[in-house]
């Protein structure tokens, strides 16, 4: 091999991409070829220089949250669109059947249907695992709602680490006048307000931060049968935390850790009643 | 609900009956699309789950090819939409190199509408211009100067900031490299070759300036 072919090899040698066979035969040639090996090493520094020195261009903050954003529209629109498919299906097999079965013996058949019809009837309503519950549907209108918040510079109604001016701003708003505590001495500074809508209903939204994260907090007035339950739900890389006081019921939702939001709930808590 | 329509007149003429039939077939679709619901949250946390980790790769690349912090945010975007549309043809292996493959033709597409330029062939004439007095040791001073590298390699063309980066920031293989560039894996080795010496070019040009 000589000076020229090895030099034209030197890359792929540097890269650790050749052969067994000609990768012992360049580094024979560079063991014995000085001029060669002073360029192999001038060409490794400036490998290493390009690998080391160029900067690498992380995702910005917020990109995250868009494209999961994206993603969830376009699952939303999907089923519409598909639905074609799978009404075309049902159409041709029980018309495959009809032929054979149908003609010879309706009744046996249409008891068959029958059959089918009531066990589907209590499969569908009395299976709970087949029907998203109703905390399902809210926790995916509550992400929905977060992620909106972060992304079209709409976090804030009314942007103010005050209490005493984010609570009167929300009172005359709505109907129902939420606590606003300030938690900025326990590590939760408040952001601000804002008006949501959600399980079809006006709600609150107090914006707390905890270092660089937001937490949304949705609260609206307690339904007179809801249940004094405290929830933790963990979808899509987000926290939910659920509870409920005298008054009112909070969502809690952001993409800190389980531990800060319970943190968040005790401070909250012990703020608004004192024992 | 339409679906069941097309049933009727076979059933109806038969059986004189026809509404369990069409109780039957809305069952199968309301059923079908609940699993439909079910599979594609599925699906789409498996995707979120295989490349979401790569954001930060398909965000580097995507900038190093549109040199625009704009436009590599919106190429992302529509990368990752892509290949959450494509993510059924996705049979395991390197999810990081799949998913650059579709940063890379969403980022072209993008480059060929707005910027011809970036497609001219590659002039050496124009770029022959490196200064000779400026050897290696001169070059190997300045490599740790990220604003000088960084600047020379946004000179170069397309094809050459790509295979930088996949190769020294990614640390792909070859075979990877080729399969995303769409390049045959024989012609690696030569266009990082052709693209380290142009960057070796246009460093030593820019320290001959500075002196």
């Amino acid at each position: 091999m000589n000076c020229k072919e090895v030099i034209n090899l030197m890359d792929g040698y540097l890269d650790g991409e050749l052969d067994p066979v000609t990768n012992q035969t360049v580094e024979q040639h560079l063991r014995d070829c000085p001029n060669c090996d002073r360029a192999y090493k001038a060409h490794g520094m400036l490998m290493r220089a390009i690998g080391s020195a160029s900067p690498y261009h992380k995702a910005p903050a917020g990109l995250r949250e868009r494209i999961q954003f994206s993603l969830r529209e376009e699952v939303a629109e999907q089923p519409m669109r598909d639905l074609s498919q799978p009404a075309l299906r049902a159409y041709r097999r029980p018309q495959a059947g009809a032929k054979t079965v149908l003609v010879g013996t309706p009744w046996n058949w249409l008891a068959l249907a029958a059959a089918i019809v009531v066990a589907a009837i209590i499969t569908f309503n009395f299976v709970p695992r087949l029907r998203p519950g109703a905390d399902q549907l809210l926790a995916t209108q509550l992400i929905a709602s977060h992620v909106r918040s972060l992304m079209a510079n709409h976090l804030t109604d009314v942007a103010s680490s005050d209490q005493h001016t984010v609570k009167p701003w929300l009172d005359t708003k709505l109907d129902f006048a939420p606590a606003v505590p300030d938690l900025s001495n326990k590590g939760f500074p408040l952001v601000g307000g804002r008006l949501d809508y959600l399980d079809n209903r006006p709600v609150a939204a107090l914006i707390y931060q905890r270092r660089q994260h937001f937490i949304n907090l949705f609260v609206w007035p307690i339904e007179s049968n809801a249940a004094n339950s405290t929830k933790t739900m963990s979808r899509q890389g987000y926290q939910l935390l659920h509870w409920v006081d005298s008054d009112f019921t909070y969502w809690a939702v952001s993409d800190v850790n389980a531990n800060d939001l319970q943190t968040f709930k005790q401070d909250f808590d012990e703020q608004i009643h004192p024992r | 609900m339409a679906v069941a329509l097309p049933l009727k007149p076979t059933h109806a003429s038969e059986s004189g009956d026809f509404e369990s039939d069409q109780k039957v077939v809305k069952f199968e679709v309301v059923k079908k699309r609940e699993e439909q619901d079910h599979s594609q949250t599925g699906e789409l946390t498996s995707f979120e789950e295989t490349m979401l980790p790569h954001l930060d790769a398909a965000h580097n690349l995507a900038k190093w090819l549109l040199r625009n912090e704009e436009d590599a945010q919106d190429v992302v975007q529509e990368a990752y939409l892509r290949a959450f549309r494509s993510f059924g043809g996705f049979r395991g292996g390197n999810g990081r190199a799949w998913l650059l493959t579709i940063v890379r033709n969403t980022s072209y597409t993008l480059l060929k509408k707005n910027r011809a330029a970036d497609f001219t062939v590659f002039d050496e004439e124009i770029h022959a211009s490196s200064d000779e007095s400026v050897g290696p040791a001169t070059i190997l001073e300045h490599s740790e100067d990220a604003e000088l590298i960084k600047e020379a390699i946004n000179e170069l063309p397309a094809e050459f900031r790509e295979i930088l980066v996949l190769r020294h920031q990614e640390g792909l293989s070859y075979k990877e490299i080729a399969d995303i560039a769409q390049i045959p894996p024989g012609t690696v080795m030569s266009r990082l070759a052709r693209a380290r010496g142009k960057l070796k070019e246009y460093l030593a040009a820019r320290i001959g300036k500075e002196k």
